[in-house]
Formats: structure tokens, sequence, C-alpha cells
């Protein structure tokens, strides 16, 4: 499925968290965390409000200097890494922000421009095109490419994120609550185009969603954070779980009817 | 039959990372690794060799091994059609396919322009010129949705979110005075400077004295810390309503039943139109005694001197008209200040140029009402 692996070796996991630690303020977020996440896989990471979840990719991504503990990111600890090969390991992970995160003074198709313009040496008529491409790959509209940011929906800002996270077809994307805010309809079609996009780049994906209906959709795996650990199993699994968080997520009455209209739809 | 082959990898490998074979001129076998970071280099090559821009009949593409969505780019756009390209791997199909589908949804739209020249240059002219009307226009309806408010809590003052206007007095008056009296003090020590430099080559060196005291009273005590105050504050009403307004806190206000124009712009006019004239004699007396070192550095006019000249030189009509234009400052900046604050939309973008446009607009405002007050006294013989 990924395409990619050239070494036809052991696979390498995409992302290895070991022993993560995350303290702010006396709170302990983390205790003794860890994660894999296997290449070409799509996993979800779900847990209550508060639970680290967002601090968690943050600390994969290298924003968030954790207390202890290590993150590897396609075997490369990221936040070590200064200059080149911090940019190169950049160059191979997309991330998708909460509303996009575009740059509000560029267009969109500026803001995917951008992108390639640091990683690559192309001529802009080339670059003009790829970024006209992850436009259209992302499902936005052609006319959406000279659009600023604020003229553009939620939904369409989603997308257009996601075409810049896609620019370098990278090996990794991040995605923090892709389908927030969006209507069910516009979440269906964001779902669709995940599994879409990671079938056919041989993406992971690492997706961190609140929405019931996108794990059920798209998901391999789940991720729950819980008791500031990681339990993580196919959704089958995490519904034997006898955690009662778990059973309480996953059994819960909106967990019921996205597992009976996923039940229907096969 | 013409034969090219890319042989970028120079060295002993058996295979180059990118490599592509001409076999005739229309059959094209390609191979290795067609990612991002080998595009530049594989589309000059294609180039060079005359393929650029969907020219090969037949492509053989069985020799790939990498393929990402750059690579296949180029490689739909070297080929005449997607069908062209045979042997693909089961692997990049899919890949190649949704690419195929992207470069035909982009591939007109490239073509259409936006149509450029006098014309349009001409219809922007026209859409600013509106546009410059209709602020205006809006401009004189805040303006009076302002007087109708403040005029609300000048009958019942009780009304006034006193909590608000003190916090405000205290923002744009108090924590002022630092930045003001240096200014003011510059002010008076420049003006000061330059009347003694001229006065002195007619021995009227004294006259420095009058000069200093009209100038300072009269027009700069007052102008400039009203330029101080459009910058430092008119900028942060802006700034604070146009955060506020990209929240939708306004829109809250609005369903909820408060007056946003009320709750916000009254108390910062209030306090401003207030806090103004305080400042003005503030900076008034300190420019006077930057005027006063110069005169005792350079002229040797000792303070009781000094003071003694101005109290003859100016009397309280000069301090008071000063005085009097502080309030109008006040209330332009302020309401000038709130007006841009609620025009923000969209982007924090808004907020900056929203922001610039405010301190520009207030700067402009105050000196045109200066004008205004140096017209209506050489009229009225003040």
């Amino acid at each position: 499925m990924t395409g990619r692996a050239t070494a036809a070796e052991k696979p390498q996991p995409a992302v290895s968290v070991r022993g993560l630690e995350n303290r702010f303020g006396g709170i302990l977020l983390h205790d003794g965390l860890d994660l894999d996440v296997r290449p070409g896989e799509v996993l979800g990471l779900v847990g209550s409000s508060g639970s680290g979840k967002t601090v968690l990719m943050r600390s994969i991504i290298g924003l968030n200097r954790p207390s202890a503990g290590e993150v590897r990111v396609l075997g490369q600890p990221l936040a070590a890494l200064h200059g080149r090969p911090r940019r190169a390991l950049l160059s191979r992970i997309g991330v998708l922000f909460q509303n996009g995160a575009l740059f509000s003074g560029l267009t969109v198709a500026e803001n995917i421009a951008l992108v390639l313009k640091l990683h690559t040496g192309l001529a802009p008529a080339q670059i003009d095109r790829l970024a006209r491409q992850k436009i259209d790959m992302a499902g936005l509209p052609q006319d959406a490419a000279d659009r600023m940011p604020a003229q553009l929906s939620g939904g369409m800002r989603t997308r257009a994120g996601l075409a810049r996270a896609l620019a370098l077809d990278p090996e990794i994307v991040f995605l923090d609550e892709p389908t927030a805010g969006l209507d069910p309809i516009g979440a269906a079609d964001f779902d669709r185009l995940i599994r879409e996009l990671q079938r056919s780049l041989g993406l992971t994906v690492f997706m961190v969603t609140h929405d019931i209906n996108s794990l059920v959709a798209v998901t391999d795996r789940i991720a729950v954070l819980v008791d500031r650990k990681i339990r993580l199993a196919p959704l089958e699994e995490l519904l034997k779980d006898p955690h009662p968080w778990v059973q309480a997520y996953f059994r819960g009455p909106r967990a019921q009817a996205a597992h009976g209209a996923a039940g229907s739809g096969h | 039959m013409r034969s090219v082959t890319d042989t970028s990898a120079s060295s002993s490998r058996d295979r180059p990372p990118a490599w592509f074979d001409l076999e005739d001129d229309n059959r094209l076998r390609v191979g290795g690794v067609w990612r991002l970071a080998q595009v530049d280099r594989l589309s000059r090559r294609l180039e060079r060799a005359g393929l650029a821009g969907r020219t090969v009949r037949e492509v053989d593409a069985s020799g790939l091994t990498e393929l990402d969505s750059a690579g296949a780019q180029l490689l739909i756009r070297t080929a005449a059609s997607p069908d062209a390209i045979a042997g693909v791997d089961r692997r990049f199909r899919g890949l190649l396919r949704r690419v195929a589908d992207a470069e035909a949804a982009t591939a007109d739209l490239s073509r259409t322009r936006r149509p450029g020249g006098a014309g349009a240059q001409l219809a922007l002219i026209g859409w600013r010129t509106v546009g410059v009307g209709l602020r205006v226009w809006e401009l004189l309806g805040f303006i009076g949705q302002c007087t109708g408010a403040v005029a609300k809590v000048a009958v019942r003052p009780w009304t006034l979110d006193v909590r608000a206007t003190f916090h405000h007095l205290q923002a744009t008056g108090i924590n002022a005075l630092p930045i003001v009296g240096l200014l003011a003090f510059l002010i008076g020590v420049v003006v000061a400077f330059m009347g003694a430099l001229q006065l002195q080559k007619f021995s009227a060196g004294i006259y420095t004295v009058d000069m200093v005291g009209v100038a300072v009273l009269r027009e700069l005590g007052v102008l400039f810390a009203a330029i101080m105050v459009a910058g430092r504050s008119g900028s942060a009403f802006t700034a604070q309503i146009g955060a506020m307004s990209l929240n939708e806190e306004i829109d809250a206000m609005r369903v909820i039943g408060l007056d946003p124009v009320g709750m916000l712009a009254v108390p910062r006019i209030v306090a401003l139109v207030i806090a103004l004239p305080l400042l003005t004699v503030y900076a008034d007396l300190v420019a006077l005694a930057g005027g006063a070192v110069i005169c005792l550095a350079l002229l040797d006019i000792g303070i009781p001197l000094f003071l003694e000249r101005l109290s003859n030189a100016v009397d309280e009509t000069a301090f008071l008209i000063g005085l009097a234009k502080a309030p109008f400052f006040a209330a332009a900046i302020a309401i000038v200040g709130c007006f841009e604050g609620f025009k923000v939309t969209g982007s924090a973008a808004s907020v900056g140029r929203r922001t610039t446009t405010s301190v520009v607009e207030a700067i402009f405002t105050v000196i045109l009402i200066d004008a205004a007050f140096a017209m209506a006294l050489s009229w009225l013989n003040i």
C-alpha cells in the first residue's frame, strides 16, 4: 500500500513515542506514554477534553518539548535536529492545524507555493502548477486558488490547510480535528478524501479527532488517551475494553448511532 | 532513431535515481524514483530532449520504483494523454488516476486569466472613488450614532459605564504621561532653539520667550499631545474593538440586546475627551519648561525673567484657545478609532490594516480641525 518502502526489511514505525512525560504547572498530562504508528495506516487519537491530545501531537511534531521521553518521527528525533537534517525531515511530514492555520496575508495558492518555494528549487510556473494540483486534490474548486483565506468558509479553509500540508508529498500527515466545525455531509466528504489520498499517495495519517463517525469511517486503529497513557487497538477490540471511559465513549448513544450507520453502509 | 538517456547519476550505480530513455521519437521508457526532489532536474532534462508538454504518444512506465504526485504530474504532462502511459505498477495506478483528474481540472483554468489593461485601471479608480464616498457616508452615520449614545448618557449620567471609563482614562491619560512629557519637552527645546538662533541675529533674543509661549500654548502643545494620543490610544481602540469583532463579541452584544456603540464607544469617547485636555495642560507646562531650559542655556535668560516675559507676552486666551481644541481633537480620535475597529472583518490581517488607517485618519482629522479653528479664530480676530 505504501509504495514507498524501498527496503523491504522489517517496517520501521512512522512515529514512535517512548516513555513520554508532559507536565504543565504540576499537572501530569502524559506519564510514561508509549505509541507506535505503523507506516501506511490511518490512526485516530481520541481522549476527553483536556487529556492532552493536542499536546501529544505537538510533542510528536516538535512544537512542544516534553518533560521526559523520546519521540522519533520516521526514525529520527525531530526535536533534537537542527539546520539541514531538520528541514529535510520536516519536508517529509505535513501538518493540518485546527481551522487550517492558513497565512491570512496570502492567497490559497500562495500559501501552498510558499512551502514548495522553501523546500524545492522549482521554477515559479512549475510551483504554480503543483499548487493548483494540490488544490484540486484537496477537493477545492480551482477558483479558490486566488482567494484570501478570510473569503473561504470553514470547510474550505480546512481543505486549503490540507492542500498545504500535502504540498511536499509528505509521508505522514498530522491532522488536528479536521472535521470539527464541518457539517455532517462536509465531514463525510472529508473522511472520504482522507481515505482516498491515503490510498493513492500511500500516506500515513495521524488524526486527532472527536468525530466518532470519522473514527469509524477512516481509521485503521484508534489510540485512546486515558489515565495519561495510550490504549491502542482497532475499533472492534476497543469495544471490548472494560475501561469505563472507553466504554462510555464507544458505547455511548452517539457512538451507537455511528456504528449503526457504518454497519448499514457496508 | 534518436536516443536520449538521462545519466544524472554518473556514479557507478547500476540504476540512477530517476531516468528516462527515448527509444524513438514517440516511445519513452521511464523509471527510477520520480519524486518531488527529482522533478526539477528531470523536467529540465526532458525539456532539453525536446519532450516538454504533452508530446510523447507512448510511455512505458514499468521501470518506476517510486512515484509521488509531483512526479506523476510531470509524467502526465510529458505523455500525449494519460492513456498513453503503460506498464504502471499497480501501487501507482490510483495516484496516477487522481493526478490525471487534477490535471484535467486545472488545465482549462490556467488559460483563463483576469482581464487587465487600461479599462481595468479605470474601473479600479471608479471603485476606489465610490469606496471613499461610502466610507465618508458610513463615518457620518457612525458620528451620528456616537452623538446619540453620548447624549443619552449625558441626560442620564448614571447609565455611564464608570468602571470602563476610568479604565480608559488610566490607559489613555495617566499611562501616556511619560511619553507625552518627553515629546512635549523636546518640542519646547526645538522651538526655543530655532527661535534663539534666528532672533539672536537681530539682538532680539528675548523674543524667543514670546515665540515659545505663543507657539506652544496656542498650537503645538495640544497638537502634539493629540498626535501622540492618536498613535497610542486611537490605534489601541481600533485593535481592541477589531479583535472583539473577529471573536464575534460585537454580534453577541447585539443578540443579547446591548448596544455595541454604547458599550464600547461611549466610555472611550468620554475618557478621551476628559484625558486629552488634561494631557494638553501637562504638555504645555513641560514644553514651556523645555523652552526655559534653552533660554537659560543659550540666551542667559534666567527663570524669573523667563516667567516675567512670558506673562507679558501671552495672556490666558492663547492658553484657552489651545485647551478649547483638545475636546474636539479627542472626540475625533476616539470616534475614528472606534469606527475603524467596528469595520474589522474576516482575518487578523484586517485588524492591522484598520489600525493603520485609524491612525492616519485620526491625525489627518486632527490637523483638519486645527486648520478650521485657525480660520475661524482669524475671522473672529482673536
